[in-house]
């Protein structure tokens, strides 16, 4: 048996989430006593519609959340509980709703900092309703092997060290809510256990007092003595002793009282709780509350390590009388375990799981990603550029100073074309018309494919495959090429010629052979084939594409990653066009129409559809 | 709980129509000559001068001045502005009306469970306390506003009459008014004097507590509240708090100087509970500290800094309940560093530590403070076997 929650108690939490957090621990505890899910939904607007993933053991269910606790109450009309998880400015409006509600009985808050007025009220409103509000600041209740409401009772772990699988004979009442915890374990370790725990929190008006579950407790059977913390401020110690000495009581009463330091300490001295607090003349100074408990016939331990003992004590008197009998020691083992993670269980190495993806470039583990085992900010510290970047990224391997310098060129070189081309008219388009950067950018690199800026890969194939195939043998080569792929990638251009030379390719060749070491066959192999091509038709030179390409076959570049440098650079020039176009606030662009042909079908009636 | 200054408490009193003196606060004993020039009741009244802060028994301190013209004001001004009380600076005064008057009453309001309190007397002034007898009480439900006549029934009863009787019952009503609408948690007026000649009222002192936890729904709080410890808070306080306000969960510092105990305790209750087995022991307490609502690591982490700073302490109580949901792991790691920190600035020698805790990650928590026993530390660790305040004694008996 117990107070407040039992195995029918069915919980909605209000609020985000530090209530899914309660809600994970309840399941916890919800899994190791074997009883159904206790919460049954949440309401939070913000995310509403929303499924909440909460683990029972290995099981999993969604739990949803609502905007409103009618609908959520609508929908779920077990729902006998509300736990208030909200912000303080918020706090009071849920409670009074939760209170309203004609399914609830009980709604417990963990909120802090809730204002006194609104506790005040809270607290008349469910007197008035005859439900039971506890809190502010609360950490929940507890009923030992029937329902946990909140984060009261720790850890898993801890939930078996202090028995909270089965019921003991102790009721707990504290204000604080580490101490409902401490008080839990010294019940399992000095007694038989608890059968409900309860936190009223330790603000100034609470909702409910010790009187309300010392009532409760007295006509609880399973509950043969009562632990109350309380500590120094207002009165409800007082009135506890007062309700304890009215008449002759069933349970016997266990109390600690914190504060006595107060007696030594500078007046107005302000301690954790708000409600901690002794008022004036010693008005609720933690001495007069021991005093009167004393008198009342509980016992009162001078200091909070006299509770063991107390506790201890009363226990074996119950036992010595036969109001209780014996807790048979149940094996810890036959408890279940909580189901671990698969990282657990790994760290462990008793499980293997196949890899979902495979990364041979790149490492995020340690404290800075690591380039194929370089650290990042190391790279820098030692003088290496984004084109060495780039060879570890792209080719596992740090280019030469040399090849980093040609690696650089290619880059400046590409980065950008005008406005007039395919990739930058995308993206000044997007631009144009509001798209953000990212997404305007990706506009003008969907352009990138074979007619523009895409050959450089394709360009560098079959240079390479001429190299390898027909060394000797252009011709041949270019015969191969008419038959099975068609105009040789990288060669020819819509404007420039033998007369009107593209100084890129100019400037690269000239820079690659005459300032490097480089040994370049492929780039060698394309000049040789440009050669016999601008023989047949001025315009069909080598392009920057083939040139770019060729020179990085021969930096050793796998042949599918050479569109990259052409992406990558390129990259930098949309951008530059899409910032361009936002600092001008450029408007949005349509076609006029006299740069239409429309080539249309005369106006004409819709026919009937048949 | 917030007290508050008498200056802003008069400006919610003028707010809500409650009598108040004419009054200044400065910060420069100069500004007073020039309000003297724009103002006339500066230059005809008779004044006083008050420390504008929160100190205890200001006027042994000599920090009140009664019966001024403007000249003796702005000396006295000048005298108190800079002065050094304890750890406190005096920074600002309140300069106001004295009005002359014939009598002093007592009129408070406080706020209980149920509702409020009025409280009335006719005998008020600095013997209220051997008065107490003739105070009269009106209790006022919550959210309940009691009629005038029924105040004014009160009034009666207090020894009030006449128009005298009306009037203060009017102040009271308002009074109530303020007290609910501004969120207050007790408004005690004493004196409020009454100038029969013209029939003016005043309230020349006031004590006003508010509620800090209400202020998100009064954007017209332009104060912050003040010390309640009788002194100003030091500078270590103060930035406990500054973190405190900024944090999920909170930290908290309250210096008592000449203890030789230190406390990093956690959670409100049991903090408290280690208060007093030091004091139940007879050692005294070199602060009270809580951490709780598991703070991050770094807030943990200034709080023991904070703490190894103190002067002359002997002992560090890492103390603790076994927590709810207060990760011991990552605070402990707050507290690791911050002694480590401590230790490299040459704090904590000669300090003994220890350590009792449970909760989330125990194990690993007290596994890794168990540790700096190999960097040298006197440090003692203890798990949720050894009873909460035991270590106390441990501490007091080596």
């Amino acid at each position: 048996m117990s107070i407040l929650a039992n195995k029918e108690t069915r919980a909605v939490i209000i609020g985000g989430v530090a209530g899914l957090n309660a809600a994970r621990r309840m399941a916890q505890f919800d899994f190791l006593i074997n009883r159904p899910l206790t919460v049954q939904a949440f309401v939070y607007p913000p995310e509403e519609g929303q499924q909440k993933e909460i683990y029972r053991g290995g099981e999993l269910n969604n739990v949803t959340v609502y905007s409103s606790l009618e609908q959520a109450l609508e929908e779920n009309p077990q729902i006998n509980t509300a736990l208030i998880y909200i912000g303080s400015s918020r706090a009071y409006q849920s409670a009074k709703e939760a209170l309203d509600a004609k399914g609830i009985k009980l709604v417990s808050m963990i909120t802090e900092g809730v204002p006194e007025k609104d506790a005040k009220r809270l607290r008349k409103y469910a007197l008035e309703t005859g439900k039971i509000f506890n809190g502010p600041s609360s950490i929940g209740i507890l009923s030992a092997g029937e329902c946990r409401l909140g984060v009261i009772g720790g850890e898993y772990k801890n939930l078996k060290l202090c028995n909270l699988y089965r019921a003991g004979s102790f009721g707990v009442i504290t204000k604080s809510g580490g101490l409902s915890n401490e008080a839990m374990w010294l019940c399992a370790q000095n007694g038989n256990g608890v059968t409900t725990a309860v936190a009223i929190g330790g603000d100034s008006y609470p909702g409910t007092d010790f009187v309300t579950y010392l009532e409760m407790f007295e006509k609880d059977p399973e509950t043969k003595a009562v632990v109350i913390v309380g500590e120094v401020g207002g009165t409800l110690e007082e009135e506890a002793a007062d309700w304890l000495g009215a008449e002759v009581r069933r349970i016997k009463v266990i109390a600690a009282i914190g504060g006595t330091c107060q007696e030594v300490l500078p007046q107005g001295m302000k301690f954790g709780h708000a409600g901690a607090k002794e008022g004036k003349k010693g008005l609720g100074s933690a001495r007069s509350k021991m005093n009167a408990l004393r008198d009342a016939g509980a016992i009162v331990p001078d200091t909070f390590g006299g509770l063991s003992k107390a506790i201890k004590q009363v226990y074996q008197e119950l036992l010595a009388s036969g109001v209780i009998k014996p807790e048979p020691e149940l094996d810890e083992k036959l408890l279940p375990a909580l189901p671990p993670s698969v990282q657990e269980v790994m760290k462990q190495g008793e499980v293997i799981v196949e890899p979902l993806i495979r990364t041979t470039i790149s490492d995020d583990r340690g404290e800075e990603p690591r380039y194929v085992g370089y650290a990042a900010s190391e790279l820098c510290e030692k003088g290496y550029g984004i084109e060495d970047v780039i060879g570890l990224l792209w080719n596992k391997k740090l280019p030469s100073k040399e090849e980093s310098e040609i690696i650089k060129r290619i880059i400046m070189i590409s980065a950008d074309h005008g406005p007039a081309v395919s990739g930058a008219f995308g993206s000044i388009i997007a631009a144009c018309a509001g798209i953000d950067l990212p997404q305007a950018v990706s506009a003008g690199m969907t352009m990138i494919g074979p007619r523009f800026g895409g050959a450089v890969t394709n360009a560098g194939k079959y240079f390479k495959y001429g190299v390898k195939e027909y060394p000797n043998d252009i011709s041949g080569f270019l015969s191969w090429m008419k038959q099975n792929v068609g105009p040789v990638p990288g060669i020819g251009h819509r404007v420039k010629s033998l007369k009107n030379p593209d100084k890129r390719v100019k400037y690269l060749v000239d820079y690659v052979k005459n300032q490097t070491t480089l040994h370049t066959p492929c780039l060698d192999y394309a000049l040789e084939v440009e050669k016999i091509t601008t023989a047949k038709k001025d315009n069909l030179i080598l392009n920057v594409d083939g040139t770019i390409g060729c020179i990085l076959v021969d930096l050793d570049f796998p042949e599918y990653s050479l569109n990259g440098f052409f992406v990558l650079a390129r990259t930098i020039g949309m951008i530059g066009h899409w910032i361009d176009q936002n600092n001008q606030n450029s408007r949005l662009i349509r076609l006029y129409d006299y740069l239409i042909n429309y080539a249309v079908k005369e106006e004409r009636e819709v026919p009937l559809k048949k | 709980m917030a007290k508050i200054l008498e200056g802003p408490a008069m400006k919610l009193f003028n707010k809500w129509g409650i009598p108040v003196p004419n009054y200044v606060v400065i910060m420069d004993a100069n500004r007073l000559a020039q309000l003297g020039e724009a103002n006339k009741w500066l230059r005809e009244s008779k004044l006083v001068v008050k420390a504008h802060e929160a100190i205890g028994g200001r006027f042994k301190l000599g920090l009140v001045k009664l019966g001024l013209n403007l000249e003796q004001a702005l000396e006295a001004a000048q005298e108190m502005i800079g002065r050094e009380i304890g750890t406190s600076v005096i920074r600002q005064v309140i300069v106001a009306e004295m009005l002359d008057h014939d009598e002093e009453y007592y009129v408070s309001i406080a706020g209980n469970r149920d509702g409020a309190e009025l409280l009335l007397s006719n005998k008020g002034g600095v013997d209220i306390e051997d008065n107490w007898e003739t105070v009269k009480r009106l209790f006022i439900p919550l959210d309940e506003n009691p009629t005038i006549e029924r105040i004014t029934e009160i009034a009666h009863e207090a020894g009030f009459s006449g128009e005298v009787a009306e009037r203060v019952a009017k102040i009271a009503s308002r009074l109530i008014l303020c007290f609910d609408n501004e969120d207050a948690q007790s408004i005690e007026i004493n004196p409020l004097v009454i100038r029969k000649s013209d029939m003016r009222f005043a309230a020349l002192d006031a004590v006003m507590n508010v509620d800090w936890d209400a202020r998100f729904r009064h954007a017209d709080w332009d104060f912050k509240p003040v010390s309640e410890i009788g002194r100003s808070y030091t500078e270590a306080e103060q930035q406990i708090m500054d973190i405190d306000a900024r944090i999920k969960g909170s930290v908290k510092l309250v210096e008592v100087p000449g203890g030789d105990i230190a406390l990093l305790t956690a959670g409100g209750g049991a903090s408290v509970f280690y208060s007093d087995a030091v004091v139940a022991r007879g050692g005294t307490i070199a602060n009270y500290a809580e951490y709780s609502g598991d703070p991050p690591d770094w807030a943990v982490e200034a709080l023991t800094e904070t703490i190894c700073r103190l002067p002359n302490i002997k002992h560090i109580i890492v103390g603790g309940a076994i927590a709810n949901f207060t990760d011991v792991k990552a605070t402990f790691s707050g507290i690791i560093n911050g002694f480590r920190e401590s230790k490299s600035k040459g704090y904590l020698e000669n300090v003994k530590i220890w350590v009792r805790r449970g909760g989330p990650n125990e194990n690993q928590g007290l596994a890794a403070i168990k540790k700096l026993q190999e960097e040298g530390f006197d440090i003692h660790v203890y798990d949720r076997s050894m009873p909460m305040t035991d270590i106390v004694d441990l501490a007091l008996n080596s």
